[in-house]
C-alpha cells in the first residue's frame, strides 16, 4: 500500500516537474514570440526615409517619423532637466538624512506608492495642471505642449529615480562617510566628494533605465502633448513623440501608416535593447574600476 | 547552601576540583569583582605619566550608548610626541574612548557625554567647539583600511582640498611628504593617479595612514589598525608608527599585548569601560602594580 | 550635568589656533551642509507635495460628479453623454399626447463606473488566472532546477528585459497579430464548439432591445473583446509576477528545503512547501500583476474593443477604466462627463494605489524588490 502511495507521489512529482519546465518554456517562447514578430514586420517595414522624412499629409506616402524621433528626444531632455536633479537630491535626503524618521519614513512610502500610479492617471493630472491653467491665461481654446507632456514625464520620473538614487546611496560603506568625516570634512562634502562619487556608476544606470521607461510612454503624453504632425522644436505647442505618433497611425485607417507604425515599434525595441546594454557595460566597467584594474 | 551541598559524597569527591583558596579563584582579581559589581575603583596611575607633557587630558569622562553605560569617569593625561596605547578585552570601551576624542561617537543615535576630554585645555565637547574643525586637527585610521574609491593622489591630498588648498605644487609636495612618512612613496610614485583600490591591504592602510597625517595633526588616533593585515604588513605598520612618534601624539588601540609592548611608550589597561592601570608600557609589562595587570598582559584571563 | 553629544552648536574651536583661511572656511561649509540639507529637503518635500496634487487635483475636478452622483457611480451603469430627449410616458405605459402632439421629456446626461469597473475587475482577474499558474511554475523551475543547469542567469535576464517592453507594443501586437487570429481561427472554433451546448448560450448571442421589442442577436466575433484584453494583460503581467516570485521563492531558507527532502518528501512536495513558506510574498507578487494589470492603458485599449456595457460573454467588446479614460477624454466635454471620467480616474488611482501598497507591505522584506 505504502509502496503504491510513494509511486504515485512520485509520478506527481515527475509530472509537475515537466509542467514548472513547460511554464517557463512557455513564458519565454511567448515573449520571445512576440518581441521577436515585432522586430520581424519592424524590419520589413522600415527604410532610411523613416529617419530622414517627416509625414507629408499624404495617407498614400505619410513620409518618416523624424519629427516623432526628434520630439522624443526633446521630451526626454526637459523631462531628465526637471527629473534627474530632483529625483536625486531626493535619493540623497532619504540616504543621508534617512535619521530624520519622522519625514524620511513617510517620504520613502509616498516614493514607493507614486510609483504604482497608472501613467493615464499622470496624463490627466498633467492636463489638469499644465493644460487646462494656461488655456485660461492665454485663451486659447486648449494649450496642449510639450512641456506639459515632459512634466507628466518627469512626475513618472522622479519617484523611481529617487529610490533607486536611496538604494544605491545605501550601498556605499559606512566606512567611507566616517573616514571622510574623521578628515575633518563637513557632511556636504562628504556627500559630494565621497558618497556620490563612489555610487556615481549605479545612480547613471538607474538614471537611464528610468529614461528608457518613460520613452515607451504613451498615456501621459496622450492629453499632455497631444502629439503633432508637424516637425517642431517648439515645446510650448503640441509635441510630437514617438510613441503618439505610432499610436495615432496603428489606430487609424491607412494601411500605409500602419507600416510606419510597426518600424517605429522596431526603433523603440532597439532604443530600449540599446539602453539596457550600454547599462550592463557601465556597470561592468564601473566594477572593474572599483578593484583597481583600469 | 543546603546541608548536603557542603560534604561532598565519597564516590564523586574524585571528580572534585583540584585544591582552591578559601572563596575561589575570583577573589585574587578584587578590582576586576569590584567592576563587575559596578563600582569604578580608582585607576592605578603610574607616577611617570605625570611626568610627560600633556596634549590631551581626560577628565572624570562617562558615555551612555543609551541608557547602557560604556565608559565611568575616565581620567588620564596622554603625553605629547608619544605613543600611548589602550589595551583590554573585548568591550573594554577602548574604541570608544578613542572614538570621543575626535567625537565620532557624535555619529551614533543616543549617545550622552558626561565629564571632559580637553585639547589644549580646552574640553572637545565645550559648547561652541566647531566639531570639524577639531577633526582637522585629530587624524584616526580604522581598524579595516577604508581608501576613497578615488586615485592614490586624490586620497592622500584629501584633507588638504577640503581644507580649501588648491594649488597643484602645493598638494603635490604635501603628498609626497605624507606618503614619504607613511613609507609608501617608492611603491606607488609612479602610479599615483590609479586607484587606490587596486593596492594591498597593508599599503591601502599605510595610505590611510599618510591621508590622516598629510594636514600634520596634534594627535593620532589608530583604531586597531593592523587587526585586519597579514603579519609582514603589520610589522611594517609598527616601524612606521615607531618613525613617526617622534613627531605626532599617538594614541592607539589595540586587542595585540605584544603589539601594544612594541609600539607604545606608555600603556593603559582598561577593563569594563573603567580605566584599570595606566604607567609606562616597560612598567606594565614588566612590573604592573595590580595582580589584575599582570595576568592579563601574560594571558592568564581576557 | 549630562549633554547630548549632538546638541552642541558649531562655532570657532580655539581662536589662537589655525586662523586665516580656516576661519572663512568655517563660514563655507556650515554654508554648504545649509545649501545641501536644503536641496535635498526641498526635493523631498516635492515628491510629498506630487502625491497631495495627485489627490486634490482629481479630487476637485471630481467633484461635480461626486456631488452629483455620490456612491451610485460606483453601481450605475448608465454612460449619458448628452441629453436625451424621447416621448413621456404615463404610469400605464402609454405615451402621452397633448394638444395632438407627443409629449417629450429630457433625460439628463448620466454616468456611472459599473462597466468600466466590471471590465477592469474580469480583465485582470482572467489575465491573473492565466499568468499567475504560469509564474509560479517558471519561478520554481528557475530556483530550483535552472541554477544547477547554468541556465538561471540568462534566463531571468531574458524575463527581465522582457518586462521592459513598453505596453504600446503588446498594443500593436494584439491589435494586428492576436486579435486577427482570435477572430479568424480561434472565436469561430470555439463558437462552433459550444455554441449548442446548453447553459452557454449566453456567450454567443446576447439579448438587445431595439425599438421596443427584444431581440437575440449573435454577438460578433472581431477579436476585439474581452478575451483579447485578458490574454495580453496576462502576457504583460508574466514577467513581473515571476521575476517577483522567483526573488520571494529564492529567499526561502536553503534549510527548509533540505529539511522536507531529508523527511522523505518528492521533488514536487518540497515545492509545496516552498510555496507555503514563501506564501505572503507570493501573494505581493500576484497582487503587483494585479496592479500592473488593472493600470494598464496602452495595450488594454487598443484589443479590447471600446464598449462600455457589461456582458458576460468573452466575445464581447468591453472597456475598462484606463480603457475609458483614453478613448473618451479627449473629446469629453467640461462639465458633467469630464467630472465624471475624473471621478473614475481616482476610482482607478485609490484602486492600483491600494494594491500597490499591499503588495508591497507583503514583499518587502520577503525578497528583494524586483523592480527598478
Amino acid at each position: 500500500m505504502a509502496s503504491a502511495r510513494f509511486e504515485t507521489r512520485r509520478l506527481t512529482s515527475d509530472a509537475m516537474f515537466v509542467v514548472c519546465a513547460a511554464c517557463t518554456l512557455l513564458i519565454v517562447t511567448l515573449l520571445l514570440l512576440v518581441s521577436g514578430y515585432l522586430v520581424w514586420i519592424g524590419i520589413g517595414s522600415i527604410d532610411l526615409s523613416f529617419f530622414r522624412d517627416v509625414p507629408t499629409g499624404d495617407v498614400a506616402t505619410p513620409g518618416g517619423m523624424r519629427h516623432a524621433i526628434e520630439g522624443t528626444v526633446i521630451l526626454l531632455a526637459l523631462a531628465a532637466a526637471v527629473g534627474v536633479p530632483l529625483g536625486v537630491a531626493a535619493g540623497v535626503y532619504l540616504s543621508e538624512y534617512s535619521h530624520e524618521w519622522f519625514f524620511a519614513g513617510p517620504l520613502r512610502f509616498i516614493a514607493d506608492v507614486l510609483t504604482g500610479v497608472p501613467s493615464i492617471v499622470v496624463g490627466i493630472l498633467g492636463y489638469e495642471l499644465f493644460v487646462v491653467p494656461v488655456s485660461r491665461w492665454t485663451s486659447n481654446s486648449v494649450s496642449f505642449s510639450g512641456y506639459a507632456g515632459a512634466a507628466a514625464l518627469a512626475f513618472i520620473m522622479i519617484p523611481i529615480v529617487a529610490r533607486t538614487t536611496e538604494e544605491m546611496l545605501r550601498l556605499v560603506p559606512k566606512t567611507y562617510r566616517e573616514g571622510s568625516l574623521a578628515l575633518g570634512a563637513s557632511k556636504a562634502q562628504t556627500v559630494l566628494r565621497v558618497v556620490l562619487p563612489s555610487a556615481f556608476g549605479s545612480i547613471s544606470t538607474g538614471i537611464m533605465l528610468a529614461l528608457a521607461r518613460v520613452a515607451g510612454e504613451t498615456a501621459p503624453l496622450l492629453f499632455t502633448a497631444l502629439g503633432s504632425r508637424l516637425l517642431t522644436r517648439d515645446p510650448s505647442e503640441p509635441f510630437p513623440s514617438l510613441t503618439l505618433q505610432i499610436y495615432t497611425y496603428a489606430t487609424g485607417p491607412y494601411p500605409e501608416q500602419k507600416k510606419l507604425a510597426w518600424a517605429g515599434i522596431l526603433v523603440l525595441l532597439a532604443l530600449l535593447f540599446a539602453v539596457n546594454l550600454l547599462i550592463r557595460v557601465v556597470a561592468a566597467r564601473h566594477a572593474a574600476t572599483r578593484l583597481g584594474k583600469v | 547552601m543546603p546541608a548536603t551541598m557542603t560534604q561532598p559524597r565519597p564516590d564523586i569527591a574524585l571528580r572534585a576540583p583540584a585544591a582552591v583558596p578559601r572563596g575561589g579563584p575570583a577573589s585574587a582579581y578584587p578590582i576586576i569583582d569590584a567592576i563587575k559589581r559596578g563600582d569604578t575603583p580608582t585607576p592605578r596611575i603610574h607616577d611617570s605619566v605625570h611626568a610627560e607633557s600633556a596634549i590631551l587630558t581626560v577628565n572624570n569622562f562617562e558615555l551612555w550608548y543609551g541608557q547602557s553605560k560604556a565608559l565611568h569617569g575616565i581620567t588620564m593625561p596622554i603625553a605629547k610626541d608619544k605613543v600611548t596605547a589602550l589595551i583590554g578585552p573585548s568591550g573594554c570601551g577602548k574604541s570608544t574612548l578613542l572614538r570621543s576624542v575626535n567625537r565620532l561617537n557624535d555619529l551614533i543615535e543616543g549617545v550622552r557625554v558626561q565629564g571632559s576630554i580637553d585639547l589644549h585645555g580646552t574640553s572637545v565637547y565645550a559648547r561652541g567647539v566647531d566639531v570639524i574643525d577639531l577633526r582637522k586637527r585629530l587624524g584616526m585610521v580604522f581598524q579595516k583600511p577604508n581608501p576613497f574609491p578615488m586615485s592614490i593622489f586624490e586620497n592622500v591630498v584629501y584633507a588638504l582640498r577640503i581644507s580649501g588648498e588648491r594649488n597643484k605644487k602645493a598638494l603635490a609636495d604635501a603628498c609626497e611628504k605624507a606618503l614619504r612618512q607613511a613609507a609608501l612613496w617608492d611603491e606607488v610614485k609612479d602610479r599615483l593617479k590609479a586607484s587606490a583600490m587596486g593596492l594591498s591591504g597593508g599599503q591601502q592602510q599605510r595610505l590611510c595612514i599618510a591621508r590622516a597625517i598629510v594636514s600634520e595633526p596634534e594627535v593620532l588616533l589608530l583604531d586597531e589598525p593592523c587587526s585586519a593585515l597579514d603579519p609582514i604588513a603589520t610589522l611594517r605598520i609598527e616601524e612606521l608608527i615607531h618613525e613617526i612618534s617622534s613627531r605626532y601624539t599617538v594614541l592607539i588601540v589595540t586587542h595585540n599585548m605584544q603589539q601594544a609592548a612594541r609600539v607604545s611608550d606608555y600603556t593603559a589597561f582598561m577593563y569594563l569601560g573603567r580605566l584599570v592601570e595606566y604607567g609606562r608600557t616597560a612598567d606594565i609589562f614588566q612590573v604592573p602594580q595590580l595582580r589584575e595587570t599582570e595576568d592579563y598582559v601574560t594571558g592568564r584571563f581576557g | 550635568m549630562t549633554t547630548d553629544a549632538r546638541a552642541i552648536p558649531s562655532a570657532p574651536f580655539s581662536p589662537n589656533a589655525s586662523g586665516g583661511r580656516a576661519d572663512s572656511l568655517r563660514r563655507s561649509f556650515r554654508f554648504g551642509d545649509a545649501m545641501l540639507g536644503l536641496v535635498c529637503r526641498g526635493s523631498a518635500a516635492v515628491i510629498a507635495i506630487m502625491l497631495g496634487a495627485l489627490v486634490l487635483v482629481l479630487l476637485t475636478s471630481a467633484m461635480p460628479a461626486i456631488k452629483e452622483f455620490g456612491f451610485g457611480f460606483l453601481v450605475s451603469s448608465e454612460w449619458r453623454v448628452n441629453e436625451l430627449e424621447r416621448p413621456l410616458k404615463d404610469a400605464a405605459g402609454n405615451v402621452v399626447v397633448e394638444d395632438g402632439e407627443i409629449v417629450m421629456e429630457t433625460i439628463k446626461p448620466a454616468f456611472g463606473a459599473l462597466p468600466v469597473i466590471y471590465g477592469t475587475a474580469v480583465s485582470s482577474l482572467i489575465a491573473l488566472l492565466i499568468a499567475v499558474p504560469l509564474s509560479f511554475g517558471a519561478a520554481l523551475f528557475l530556483v530550483r532546477v535552472a541554477p544547477t543547469l547554468r541556465m538561471a542567469g540568462p534566463l531571468s535576464f531574458l524575463i527581465e528585459f522582457l518586462a521592459a517592453i513598453p505596453s504600446l507594443a503588446y498594443g500593436i501586437w494584439g491589435l494586428f497579430v492576436l486579435a486577427p487570429f482570435l477572430q479568424t481561427h480561434v472565436g469561430p472554433a470555439v463558437k462552433s464548439a459550444l455554441e449548442n451546448v446548453p447553459g452557454l448560450r449566453w456567450m454567443f448571442y446576447e439579448s438587445v432591445t431595439i425599438a421596443g421589442t427584444v431581440v437575440e442577436r449573435p454577438i460578433p466575433i472581431t477579436g476585439r473583446d474581452m478575451f483579447c484584453g485578458s490574454l495580453v494583460l496576462a502576457i504583460m503581467i508574466l514577467p513581473i509576477v515571476t521575476s517577483v516570485s522567483r526573488d520571494v521563492l529564492k529567499a526561502v531558507p536553503r534549510t527548509q528545503i533540505e529539511g522536507t527532502l531529508a523527511l522523505g518528501a518528492t521533488w514536487w512536495q518540497s515545492c509545496v512547501a516552498m510555496l507555503r513558506y514563501g506564501r505572503s510574498g507570493l501573494f505581493g507578487a500576484v497582487m503587483l500583476g494585479l496592479a500592473r494589470a488593472a493600470g494598464e492603458t496602452m495595450a488594454i485599449t487598443m484589443v479590447i474593443g471600446n464598449n462600455n456595457q457589461i456582458n458576460p460573454s468573452p466575445f464581447a467588446p468591453a472597456q475598462t477604466m484606463a480603457s475609458l479614460l483614453a478613448n473618451e477624454f479627449a473629446e469629453a466635454s467640461e462639465g458633467l462627463h469630464q467630472a465624471s471620467l475624473l471621478y473614475v480616474a481616482l476610482v482607478l488611482l485609490v484602486m492600483s494605489l491600494l494594491f500597490n501598497i499591499i503588495a508591497r507591505r507583503l514583499v518587502v522584506g520577503k525578497a528583494s524588490p524586483a523592480g527598478h
